[in-house]
């Protein structure tokens, strides 16, 4: 699997290349401007030095006093004539008292049968003063630039991904269960507008379809109530008839059975797909107390050993009082199915929990699954295995956390509930 | 009893039909709105068994209009809808109970039987057989004018029996009725014996056999 790369935000990417191009563009121009720059500085020396040797030879030429002007211009007579050079020197110059920098332009030239050695110097550092004040206005004013231009550059990118990160938001909020479409920003970048019209386009799609499979499931338990009625009704309309032998009645009982455990499936079903369907609307303050009293009375007859209740104080919830009792019955009965016979139930109702816990063998095999539709650990107990499917739902509708741990050769589960 | 039933599933309407004959009621049968509007405007009956969805109309539809004819009909609603805010909008209405499809025929015929006994439709709220009596108000049970000590699900138990008297009873039937959803949950239905011999062993020491095994394990509530 290919390792997930590390996620930057849109706009800090944009501005950290804009940065990154700025920085190389910056380096790289004042680089060029410098030796650009230096290159014509030296040119601009070299002629200076070189026109005022051609004056200083046609003075001598005119036979004028030789000027001498050290160290910028010295002058000497020479055996031999050498070859022209020109290179920067260090000469200590007595007006300034300290070793300075010159460029030197050393000729050879014969004049009137005479040879001469002509020195011309130019200072340096006065170019390379020039050179610094050029490099440094130009990085000034371009850092001014660039700072200017990634302003402009980040509001102008920030205007016009807004409607992108708006609508972001909004995905981000969308619900499969929200009965509103989602509202999506428009723009007027044709490219923002389309995905805008795809992404309306999916999302009604998968809310259409999530509503028609709710609705089928719904539909489904609704239309199988009445030919269930009809087996049921024409089955104890048989029982009722002409004599039967007791094999007969032994597979007709056996039939009620199986409708009835149909009639449960079905029930079960169309409480989850209403739950899911958000049609328990009916929200009133339900005392647990109360309500797990009731339901413990209730079903104590059918639980051979004790069902053990302990609660220090009241309990109320606002919740839909239908799923409340639905709640507590289906944590009681999921306790009385898998309990081991003759051994109690106990029953803890606190501020922030309710917890059930029976004696079991063995700890439940996939913990994780426990909770989902259908899951069974064994063909052992005749179950719709939707009971505990059901605490979830409800358990999330209303923020609960249900929790399944094994200890002390007992199953406990735990409905964490709010803070009221 | 006069009894009209609206239904639109004629298998159910003739299933329901015959169970409730059995006990020496008249039965009517209505398949459609329209002939159920008519059939109760035409007649007066004791008991309505209405059906919900119909295809036509609704079965609301006809219950508002019998209220406003201020009919004293008895009304029971049976409905493929398990909605709460469906029964409750029935009941609203003026229906006297709501049975939930599917449904066994003999607990129809008990809920029946206990909305005739309420007053306001001339029933009594005393059930006999023979030295058995039941006070249905107040919840109790004689036996030749001697109280009986029966647990709530003893008393239900003998209830049911006495409203479907002559009829077999498969535990699975006495088990819904006494349980209703919750009769799954157990597997065996060792739970039903117990109340069934502890009820049995009460009238047998009082003198009354009613209580005949029938097929090996169902029951019939019945002289000898």
């Amino acid at each position: 699997m290919a390792e997930p790369t590390k996620k930057i935000k849109l706009l800090r990417k944009t501005s950290k290349t804009f940065l990154w191009i700025s920085l190389i563009l910056m380096v790289f121009s004042t680089i060029g401007l410098y030796f650009y720059v230096r290159n014509l500085l030296q040119n601009e020396v070299e002629e200076e030095l070189r026109s005022t040797e051609a004056r200083i030879e046609s003075s001598i030429s005119g036979n004028n006093p030789i000027y001498q002007l050290a160290p910028m211009v010295e002058v000497e007579t020479v055996s031999n004539l050498g070859a022209e050079h020109l290179k920067d020197t260090l000469i200590f110059d007595p007006s300034q008292n300290e070793i300075e920098e010159f460029r030197e332009l050393i000729t050879f030239s014969k004049i009137n049968d005479q040879n001469y050695r002509i020195t011309v110097r130019a200072l340096i550092v006065e170019s390379e003063d020039i050179l610094i004040a050029v490099v440094i206005s130009y990085l000034i004013v371009i850092l001014f630039v660039f700072i200017f231009l990634f302003y402009l550059n980040k509001s102008r990118t920030e205007k016009l991904w807004n409607p992108f990160f708006k609508n972001l938001e909004q995905m981000k909020l969308f619900s499969l269960t929200s009965e509103t479409p989602i509202s999506l920003m428009d723009s007027d970048i044709l490219e923002f507008s389309e995905l805008n019209t795809e992404i309306t386009m999916l999302t009604d799609k998968v809310r259409a379809d999530y509503k028609n499979l709710k609705q089928f499931t719904e539909d489904v338990s609704h239309e199988l109530q009445t030919p269930l009625a009809i087996i049921q009704a024409k089955v104890d309309t048989i029982i009722n008839g002409e004599a039967l032998n007791d094999l007969q009645f032994e597979q007709l009982s056996s039939i009620q059975y199986d409708i009835q455990r149909l009639k449960q499936l079905n029930k079960k079903l169309g409480l989850i797909s209403k739950i899911e369907n958000d049609q328990f609307t009916n929200i009133s303050p339900c005392n647990l107390n109360h309500i797990l009293k009731d339901r413990i009375e209730n079903l104590s007859e059918l639980y051979p050993s004790e069902i053990l209740f302990e609660s220090n104080e009241d309990v109320v919830l606002l919740m839909d009082a239908h799923l409340a009792e639905v709640l507590c019955d289906n944590l009681l009965s999921n306790a009385i199915k898998y309990s081991l016979p003759n051994t109690p139930i106990v029953i803890i109702l606190e501020k922030d929990s309710l917890s059930v816990r029976n004696k079991g063998i063995r700890a439940i095999l996939k913990p994780d699954q426990l909770f989902q539709r259908f899951y069974k650990e064994s063909d052992e107990v005749k179950s719709t295995g939707l009971g505990l499917a059901i605490v979830k739902k409800i358990c999330d509708l209303y923020g609960f956390q249900p929790s399944y741990r094994y200890s002390n050769n007992e199953h406990h589960f735990t409905i964490s509930l709010p803070k009221q | 009893m006069k009894i009209l039933i609206v239904e639109d599933e004629k298998a159910l309407l003739q299933s329901i039909a015959s169970y409730l004959e059995k006990d020496g009621n008249v039965c009517e049968t209505a398949s459609t709105y329209e002939d159920a509007l008519y059939k109760i405007d035409l007649y007066e009956y004791d008991l309505l068994v209405l059906d919900i969805n119909l295809i036509n109309g609704s079965g609301l539809d006809i219950l508002h209009l019998l209220k406003k004819n201020k009919k004293e009909t008895a009304t029971i609603i049976i409905s493929a809808n398990n909605s709460l805010d469906d029964k409750l909008k029935g009941l609203d209405l003026g229906a006297d109970d709501y049975l939930t499809k599917p449904f066994h025929l003999a607990e129809l015929n008990s809920r029946i039987k206990a909305v005739l006994r309420r007053g306001k439709f001339g029933g009594t709220e005393r059930l006999e057989f023979n030295e058995i009596l039941i006070d249905t108000r107040s919840r109790t049970s004689y036996i030749k004018d001697k109280a009986m000590s029966l647990t709530r699900k003893e008393y239900d138990l003998l209830l049911f029996f006495i409203t479907n008297k002559g009829r077999v009873l498969s535990k699975e039937i006495i088990a819904e009725h006494l349980w209703g959803d919750h009769s799954d949950m157990v597997d065996n239905y060792d739970f039903i014996y117990v109340h069934i011999n502890n009820l049995r062993k009460k009238l047998t020491d009082a003198g009354a056999k009613y209580i005949k095994t029938a097929y090996g394990s169902g029951y019939k509530f019945m002289e000898d």
